[in-house]
């Protein structure tokens, strides 16, 4: 799929819709968003992957978790992901890993992201595929 | 929103239907409510009025706008013996953030000859930007998760006076620290005295407009101080332990048989496991934010004497959070009540006597802290008896365009070189970042300061100027 996500307008906070030609690839491009627009990802090779594990109990519940386990490791270690992978996405949990930069190799671009919230999210499926909106507080 | 109309100077209503428990109360000018109608923060006042337990109205500051769950500038108390609900997104994911006023013995005039000198030192004294850098190290944290700037002080930064000029002396009560996560801790421990990013700064002012007498010198501030202003809160570990709770309350609700219109409002009784579980650790990150202020101020302190080459006396004027849930008593249906008071994005506003305030302040009431935008200008109110929402009173200018959008109208070096030719040096950790922060991103903090003043949220005392902004 050409477009792996869309900003949307929010005043005081970010918006995005992400899109996938399966639930996985929206999780994955939900998180390439959440830090495209935080990083200029253009130069990043994505060379320290780390796992990636949430839980939740609805899909919506579980992208929220999922996003908000990524800015937790993205702090904690210091990284800016931009590669994304998810192995297992099932009831109850998701599974996978991020590869990303150290954040200071990365030219910073937009407000960093404090969490992913649970405000106007939606998930949909689509003839051909799915797509998410998520709004970050910023 | 049409459901809202005017019910007095500056003031709209929408009357409590369907789900509302109560009405919905919005404290605006006329050019302030359009700027709120233009998005879907009317709708979030109207969906805070759902809560559990809320009583009065779902209120709304002069500086409304949308954010996730409540609005930014929202109020709403519940009464705890009756069922009241706390919602962690009532407090937000930057728990106790909030602004710290620092006065000073010198006057723009000591300061200008050497503001060079003295923004070089802040730029390498304040830890900003993405997570990184503390200003101390960590073994003071798990100290400070419990007793807050309390600890600071008693591991010799900062002074007692510190303390009484701080919201809570600076410690909030009932903090569990047991109760946060380890990863919460751990997003936390490095972060200790750093500003962070986004909206947050320190801004070296001036006051350049008193206008009322009394009570600035009360508060110890006169025409052409030099202050200093910071704005942050509780860094990666607030944003955890909200998360943290936000998504354990998800199921809670479930049990509680409570509903709520956004899933960012989620809730549980005060009086209840999820509940106390959520105050102990909010205390908790609540005190990580008021060390916080309290360590940079320090760093600030010493950053002064370092540019100036002597000694300054710069004592704290206050220190107040603009999001956090507080128990409280008010008299509400000529009752006192034990309210859980929810200010997201709105600064507690006192009147004079109030039991909290400091024996200096009492008869004054509280110093209340509104930044505007970088370019503009900052207001320092006084709290007074009557507030009607709860003693709360506006927190900042209120966003008016979105972060894109001010990216759009020109760019971060734009951006600087403006504030430089207005004689604002500017020490960004990213350049690029300047222009989502524009002073025109923002609403006129002077308008908004005025309808505090005739809705009777709080009166104006002072007018500070930026000549100095350290930003993330």
């Amino acid at each position: 799929m050409a477009k792996r996500y869309e900003a949307l307008p929010h005043t005081a906070d970010a918006a995005f819709i992400a899109y996938g030609d399966t639930l996985e690839e929206v999780f994955e491009n939900a998180a390439f968003a959440m830090f495209d627009m935080v990083f200029d990802l253009s130069g990043a090779s994505g060379r320290h992957t780390r796992p990636v594990v949430a839980d939740g109990d609805t899909p919506e519940e579980l992208l929220v978790a999922w996003l908000n386990e990524l800015l937790a490791e993205s702090e904690t270690r210091g990284l800016a992901f931009s590669r994304f992978g998810v192995d297992r996405l099932e009831e109850g949990g998701v599974q996978g890993w991020a590869g990303g930069d150290p954040v200071d190799e990365l030219p910073l671009i937009g407000a960093p992201v404090k969490a992913a919230t649970h405000h106007d999210l939606a998930i949909v499926e689509i003839p051909h595929g799915w797509w998410a909106r998520v709004v970050l507080d910023v | 929103m049409t459901r809202f109309r005017p019910a007095g100077e500056a003031v709209w209503e929408a009357p409590a239907s369907g789900g509302m428990r109560v009405p919905g109360r919005v404290f605006a000018s006329e050019g302030l409510f359009r700027a709120a109608a233009e998005d879907r923060a009317l709708e979030q006042v109207v969906n805070v009025a759902h809560l559990p337990g809320i009583v009065r109205a779902s209120f709304a500051m002069p500086d409304i706008h949308w954010g996730y769950g409540f609005p930014i500038g929202g109020v709403a108390a519940t009464d705890v013996a009756a069922g009241g609900v706390v919602s962690p997104g009532g407090v937000g994911f930057d728990i106790c953030c909030g602004v710290r006023l620092i006065g000073s013995d010198l006057t723009v005039d000591d300061l200008r000859p050497r503001l060079e000198a003295v923004m070089a030192r802040l730029d390498a004294a304040i830890p900003r930007g993405l997570g990184k850098g503390a200003a101390t190290g960590r073994r003071l944290i798990h100290d400070v998760l419990a007793r807050g700037a309390r600890a600071a002080v008693d591991a010799g930064i900062g002074t007692t006076h510190d303390l009484e000029r701080c919201e809570e002396g600076g410690s909030a009560s009932g903090a569990e620290p047991d109760l946060l996560s380890e990863r919460a801790v751990e997003r936390g421990s490095g972060q200790l005295g750093s500003l962070g990013a986004g909206n947050h700064f320190l801004e070296v002012q001036v006051v350049e407009r008193v206008v009322d007498l009394e009570a600035a010198a009360g508060f110890g501030l006169f025409t052409g101080m030099v202050c200093v202003m910071i704005h942050c809160g509780s860094r990666g570990l607030g944003h955890q332990t909200c998360t943290d709770h936000v998504k354990s309350m998800g199921p809670a609700m479930k049990r509680h048989g409570i509903e709520v219109p956004d899933r960012q409002l989620a809730s549980v009784p005060v009086l209840s496991e999820e509940g106390e579980r959520y105050l102990g650790a909010m205390a908790a990150s609540a005190n990580f934010a008021w060390a916080n202020r309290h360590i940079l101020a320090e760093a600030t302190r010493g950053a002064f004497a370092a540019g100036l080459g002597r000694p300054v006396e710069m004592p704290l004027i206050y220190d107040v959070a603009h999001n956090l849930a507080k128990l409280e008593e008010h008299v509400v249906d000529r009752r006192p009540r034990r309210l859980c008071v929810h200010r997201k994005g709105a600064t507690r506003a006192v009147g004079p006597g109030h039991r909290t305030l400091p024996d200096d302040l009492r008869a004054i009431g509280q110093p209340v802290l509104i930044p505007g935008s970088m370019g503009t200008a900052s207001w320092v109110l006084g709290g007074v008896e009557g507030n009607p929402a709860f003693d709360s009173a506006a927190h900042g200018a209120g966003r008016a365009m979105s972060r894109t959008q001010a990216k759009k109208q020109s760019s971060g070096r734009q951006v600087l070189d403006d504030l430089e030719s207005q004689q604002i040096a500017v020490r960004p950790g990213s350049v690029s970042l300047l222009s989502e922060e524009a002073p025109y991103a923002y609403k006129d903090v002077d308008e908004v300061v005025r309808v505090c003043g005739i809705t009777g949220l709080a009166r104006p005392v002072a007018r500070l100027r930026p000549i100095g902004v350290v930003k993330g």
